[in-house]
């Protein structure tokens, strides 16, 4: 997904190179790392100097987001293991990840994701698309409407549209801000992987919005916070006795 | 919380669908400040959150009296939640099981 080159520019940055990989086909691009590191107490800034597959160890272990994500997997038959489904790589360009359905692997770019916040986030993109995956029917390369609709969700889900990250992008709106947000990400991701034009990107996400952006799977909710993403955690553990007794 | 022996338990189940703990910290998350700004910011309107404390009200009184009425409350309050989520046709066809190479070893040329 395109986004602006480094460090948080405003706007998105047209053109951005696929996801270069060996042999790979087109997967679903995670955009950028944005701006500088945060200043202030917040730890997950303060790791550059950790190593991807630390970084990913400790998402993996302690993100709520990417423990109700990682559970819905189970669910579904389709349990993560981290050697398996994750690479950790260089890759050309920006791109900071991407999950590739061909060969079921999530690609972090070690290059371009410099903290453990950015980690978090793109894991939890990653693994939505991969959830998508899992559960369903969804035609990556054949279908446009079918990545616009995973990058919709990813875009919403996965905190890529906080107020607080388009803040840092210098992007600034307020009221229904969000769904902007996810609109123009989608677009962006899905022209890093299809040599289409930008009114074909964007109707392709107008063709399937509502439906996608209202999908909120396995979350049940926007999570926009870590709390939603426990409480949805907690939902998720919770749902047998839920719709039994309902 | 009382279980079992009581018609009105059997009837509709012996639990509430949530602990009433859960409806008491949705409906104090649904009106706090950050949630109001992050519901503004996706909606473009404040969030109403009453029907999380008549939820939680239902649900105290399930767990009290196991009110027949408290009972239906609830659960129609909750059928409605799973049906609004539900409404909109998903643009893809769901699975009936999880891809067959999920689990495969990795193509020769990605393995490291």
């Amino acid at each position: 997904m395109a986004g602006a080159p480094g460090g948080g520019g405003p706007g998105p940055a047209a053109g951005e190179p696929l996801l270069q990989r060996r042999d790979s086909g087109p997967g679903s691009p995670e955009p950028p790392a944005h701006g500088k590191p945060q200043q202030g107490f917040l730890s997950g800034f303060f790791t550059r100097d950790q190593s991807c597959p630390l970084m990913l160890q400790k998402t993996l272990e302690t993100n709520p987001y990417v423990k109700v994500l990682l559970d819905a997997m189970k669910h579904s038959g389709c349990a993560v293991n981290k050697e398996r489904h994750f690479s950790c790589e260089d890759c050309d360009g920006n791109v900071s990840g991407g999950f590739d359905a061909s060969a079921s692997q999530i690609v972090l770019c070690q290059n371009n994701i410099r903290n453990q916040a950015h980690m978090s986030r793109v894991v939890t993109h990653e693994l939505i698309h991969a959830f998508d995956h899992c559960r369903a029917h969804v035609h990556w390369f054949t279908d446009v409407r079918h990545l616009a609709c995973s990058e919709i969700r990813a875009a919403s889900l996965s905190g890529d549209c906080s107020l607080v990250n388009e803040i840092f992008r210098l992007r600034f709106g307020l009221r229904r801000h969000h769904q902007t947000c996810v609109r123009d990400r989608a677009a962006l991701s899905i022209l890093a992987v299809r040599n289409i034009s930008r009114e074909e990107a964007q109707k392709a996400v107008d063709d399937v919005f509502e439906s996608c952006f209202n999908d909120r799977e396995p979350f049940g909710r926007i999570p926009h916070t870590k709390t939603y993403a426990r409480y949805a955690h907690r939902d998720f553990q919770n749902r047998d006795r839920y719709y039994s007794n309902i | 919380m009382a279980v079992a022996g009581s018609w009105q338990a059997s009837m509709l189940g012996s639990w509430p669908p949530r602990p009433c703990e859960v409806y008491r910290a949705e409906w104090e998350l649904c009106r706090s400040a950050g949630h109001i700004l992050h519901h503004y910011y996706v909606h473009g309107e404040r969030p109403d959150c009453r029907q999380w404390l008549r939820d939680l009200a239902s649900c105290l009184e399930w767990e009290e009296s196991h009110s027949p009425q408290a009972q239906r409350s609830l659960c129609e309050s909750e059928q409605a939640r799973v049906q609004a989520a539900r409404k909109h046709t998903l643009v893809w066809a769901l699975r009936q099981k999880p891809p067959a190479d999920w689990n495969l070893p990795l193509p020769l040329e990605k393995d490291k």
